[in-house]
């Protein structure tokens, strides 16, 4: 029933999505790791990023790598002015405090864009050739689908290779393990969030970019779903800790592309409730994800 | 070199710390000694720029850091051997070695510190790749020092760095200071052992309940009634 070609496009598709899952957990478990904040205004970041990719597709002839480029920086500015203006004056506030404050940053980007840009969902097209299928053994793809999974994991590796080997990289997984010990060791912890706040956002961004570019659509709320389950990865793969945003980021994209793909069509409808009982499996076996710290080693 | 007066540290309604003063001039070695939630490590955090400070001054080489934060702190020449350890366990001992020396520029200098204390640890450098979490007690203790002295500090300031270790270990960590103390390291040193702090200092203070009971010349305290009672279980 389930060809080998079948499987093998849904094994495409789950990479496809996992890779976007993944490009957002990382934003997000990088500062909860630092601050204990669940940053709700991450999703709102990634939709800027999409309109700001429009605009630039649809108003300009730059090469489309810029239109992808220039959102990720401009947006990862963003990033660092939403950290300082809205939760740099809670630093060590309840993180309830900071959770509810995040929710009114989202809140307030949403409306914003609703006021200006309508809530009118918008087309987003990119030129012919980005669309174009290729077959490759009875198995099909899109160049964007290809851009999609080489830019992710481009773009992780350069994380990567950041946080493992520069100073700055290394005193970030420092202070998520320890905020006070890296303080001891004279670690300026509010440059270590901004750089943070940097990165994610720009990762953000560019999942924004590619989420529109998939779904040929964008509108002011289109990054609450794919924010809040980006959240659900970063806590499957062990909040705080990027491997586990990456690993979750992916296994999630698989397991909702499988429960799609290979149940009968009537269960479909339940994709985003059987995501959250796959959380609640796997915290019931692992209550701090699958590469999270035990609650010891956090104290 | 650093000076504390009348210091108030308080957690929410709690004074964990009274009207503490202390001072430790350049080159000494001060121990702090007082029984369990005496106010000894949020005195040392106090100093670090990490605790709630409600009223009374630090001064660190005549200039007042009592509003700093510890980056600022650090940078004026003092690390802090905290309480516990806190090493960082996913971290490699050598990226927690490299982060002692986070503020520092001078790359040679760097290099020649980690030598330094490879040669004082020799356990650390076999396991210098490894993950700090995966250490024994003794070897995160170590590394915890060594990390303090990769900053090369003017103020080294160590929280109950027996705590909980095997007496050989003890033995070793002991001699490290002292060696520390004769290079001209000022220590300011907080320690259950009494006896083993009291023996190595220069001079002592006694806490009690958050505050200064009796300060004075370590061979004197050694020599206290009271404090032998107390302190040194005699
Ligand atoms: N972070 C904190 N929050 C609340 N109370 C604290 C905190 N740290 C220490 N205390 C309290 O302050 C008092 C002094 O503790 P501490 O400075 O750790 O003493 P010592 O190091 O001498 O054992 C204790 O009663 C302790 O419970
Ligand atoms: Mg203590």
């Amino acid at each position: 029933m389930f060809t080998p070609t079948y499987v093998a496009q849904q094994i495409i598709n789950g990479v496809n999505l996992g890779s976007m899952y993944a490009l957002i957990a990382i934003g997000l478990t990088m500062v909860y790791g630092l601050l204990r904040l669940i940053n709700f205004a991450h999703g709102d970041l990634l939709m800027l990023g999409a309109y700001l990719g429009l605009l630039l597709v649809s108003a300009t002839f730059m090469p489309l790598i810029l239109t992808l480029f220039i959102p990720m920086l401009v947006i990862g500015f963003l990033g660092i002015l939403v950290e300082r203006l809205a939760y740099r004056p809670l630093r060590g506030a309840p993180e309830v405090t900071m959770l509810i404050t995040s929710l009114a940053v989202s809140s307030i980007i949403e409306n914003s864009m609703v006021m200006t840009v309508t809530a009118q969902p918008r087309a987003f097209n990119l030129p012919a050739g980005v669309n174009r299928l290729h077959t490759v053994a009875g198995v099909s793809f899109s160049t964007l689908d290809a851009l999609t999974v080489g830019l992710s994991v481009a773009l992780m590796a350069a994380l990567t290779l950041y946080v493992r080997n520069t100073r700055t990289g290394i005193a970030m997984r420092a202070a998520a393990e320890n905020l006070r010990a890296a303080r001891l060791m004279g670690i300026d912890i509010n440059r270590v969030v901004m750089v943070a706040f940097f990165l994610g956002s720009m990762l953000a961004a560019a999942a924004g970019w590619l989420w529109a570019a998939k779904y040929s659509t964008v509108e002011p709320f289109m990054g609450f779903l794919p924010g809040l389950k980006a959240f659900v990865a970063a806590v499957i793969g062990g909040i705080g800790v990027i491997p586990g945003a990456v690993l979750g980021g992916y296994l999630l994209g698989f397991a909702e592309i499988f429960f799609v793909g290979f149940l009968p069509p009537a269960f479909s409808g339940y994709r985003d409730a059987f995501v959250f009982a796959l959380l609640l499996l796997i915290l019931l076996i692992r209550p701090n994800g699958i590469l999270g710290a035990s609650t010891e080693e956090r104290a | 070199m650093v000076r504390v007066e009348g210091l108030t540290v308080a957690y929410g309604g709690i004074e964990a710390v009274r009207g503490v003063s202390l001072e430790v001039a350049e080159g000494e070695l001060v121990t702090l000694i007082g029984n369990n939630g005496a106010g000894k490590t949020s005195t040392l955090m106090a100093i670090s720029g990490v605790a709630p400070i409600r009223s009374g001054r630090i001064v660190i080489d005549g200039e007042e850091t009592t509003k700093l934060p510890p980056h600022a702190i650090v940078a004026r020449g003092v690390a802090h051997c905290p309480e516990g350890r806190l090493v960082f366990g996913r971290l490699t001992v050598q990226e927690n070695l490299r982060l002692g020396a986070y503020q520092r520029k001078d790359s040679a200098g760097v290099k020649q510190d980690l030598d330094r204390v490879y040669a004082l640890f020799p356990r650390l450098l076999e396991r210098r790749t490894q993950l700090a979490g995966t250490l024994s007690g003794g070897e995160q203790q170590m590394l915890a020092i060594g990390r303090a002295l990769m900053s090369r500090p003017r103020l080294l300031m160590l929280d109950e760095p027996s705590l909980g270790l095997a007496p050989l270990i003890v033995q070793r960590i002991f001699s490290v200071i002292q060696q520390l103390h004769e290079e001209g390291v000022t220590i300011l040193l907080v320690e259950q052992n009494a006896h083993l702090a009291l023996t190595l200092a220069d001079r002592a203070y006694v806490l009690e309940t958050g505050e200064v009971r009796l300060a004075g010349p370590a061979k004197q305290m050694i020599d206290n009634p009271e404090v032998r009672k107390a302190y040194l279980s005699q």
